[in-house]
């Protein structure tokens, strides 16, 4: 089962009902099989804009992240439950993904132009894309006739 | 006045021609007694002392990952007046750290973690990792 990463917003409640909306939640991510693996409360604070969800503007919400496993075909149900609870205002799931390790290449991004790879391959492709002239191979450089 | 300058000319001659032979002699006997010295005078084989150090960008110096819930972090690539992404060109980041950045802040105004019209008031203030002013590459604006 991969990892997933479930952040929503709750409305502005009191504790005992953030409690229990979190019960709602975890419940019905365990009752679909998931493995929940942390739970993060990230605090209350205002929204960076107003939230018009379930017929009301919100303002003010209360961040949090649940990570856990689960099957991918599960994650849709997730959303659309979730997305007709009135308490959650919004709702997101992120697969958590390892990072790939890589070098750093702003070196290389430096250069100028003409030593850039990208940009060589550029010119590689222009050149492709050129017409090809016909060659007479009489060993001139001009054409002896009259055109 | 003319004879003088030819003496003079002549004097120079002979005293670089008493420097060049003992030196080319010493060379003789140097090279007759162990095995072939190779001339002083030709290239020798060395790194290009000229070569700059290279440059790495400040997030894989430190080795820093961006997570859309390091809100704070994020912000700083982000304008003041329009909450728009700086470009590569502004934030001086290289091609994978700039794509990270940016999906991250996509992640974080869709969880409603962060304003997308301009900064967070708090963040304001943070220390600038660059100026837009002075980009590091020219861009057509
Ligand atoms: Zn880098």
């Amino acid at each position: 089962m991969p990892s997933y990463e479930l952040a929503m917003v709750l409305r502005q409640m009191s504790r005992p009902e953030i409690v229990s909306v979190l019960k709602r939640t975890a419940g019905t991510l365990l009752d679909r099989g998931c493995v929940i693996r942390k739970l993060e409360n990230l605090g209350t604070r205002a929204l960076p804009h107003k939230i018009s969800e379930h017929g009301i503007v919100h303002r003010e919400g209360t961040y949090f992240n649940i990570s856990f496993d689960a099957a991918p075909t599960k994650i849709s149900d997730f959303m659309e439950e979730f997305g007709r609870d009135i308490d959650i205002v919004r709702r997101r799931i992120f697969k958590i993904e390892e990072p790939e390790e890589f070098q750093c290449t702003l070196h290389e991004e430096m250069l100028p132009p003409a030593y850039r790879k990208d940009v060589q391959e550029m010119i590689d492709i222009a050149k492709r894309k050129q017409k090809r002239k016909f060659k007479y191979n009489s060993g001139l450089d001009y054409y002896p006739f009259q055109k | 006045m003319l004879q003088f300058a030819r003496v003079a000319a002549r004097s120079v001659a002979t005293s670089h021609r008493a420097v060049v032979t003992p030196l080319l002699n010493s060379a003789i006997t140097r090279r007759d007694f162990s095995a072939p010295v190779e001339n002083k005078d030709q290239p020798i084989d060395i790194p290009n002392p000229f070569e700059k150090e290279r440059r790495v960008c400040i997030l894989c110096k430190h080795n820093i990952v961006p997570d859309y819930k390091n809100v704070k972090l994020l912000s700083q690539f982000q304008s003041p007046y329009t909450g728009r992404i700086y470009g590569r060109h502004i934030t001086g980041l290289c091609k994978q750290k700039q794509e990270q950045v940016e999906k991250a802040i996509i992640r974080a105004q869709n969880c409603a973690m962060m304003p997308t019209y301009h900064k967070e008031m708090d963040f304001m203030q943070d220390p600038r990792l660059f100026d837009p002013e002075k980009p590091i590459r020219p861009h057509k604006y």
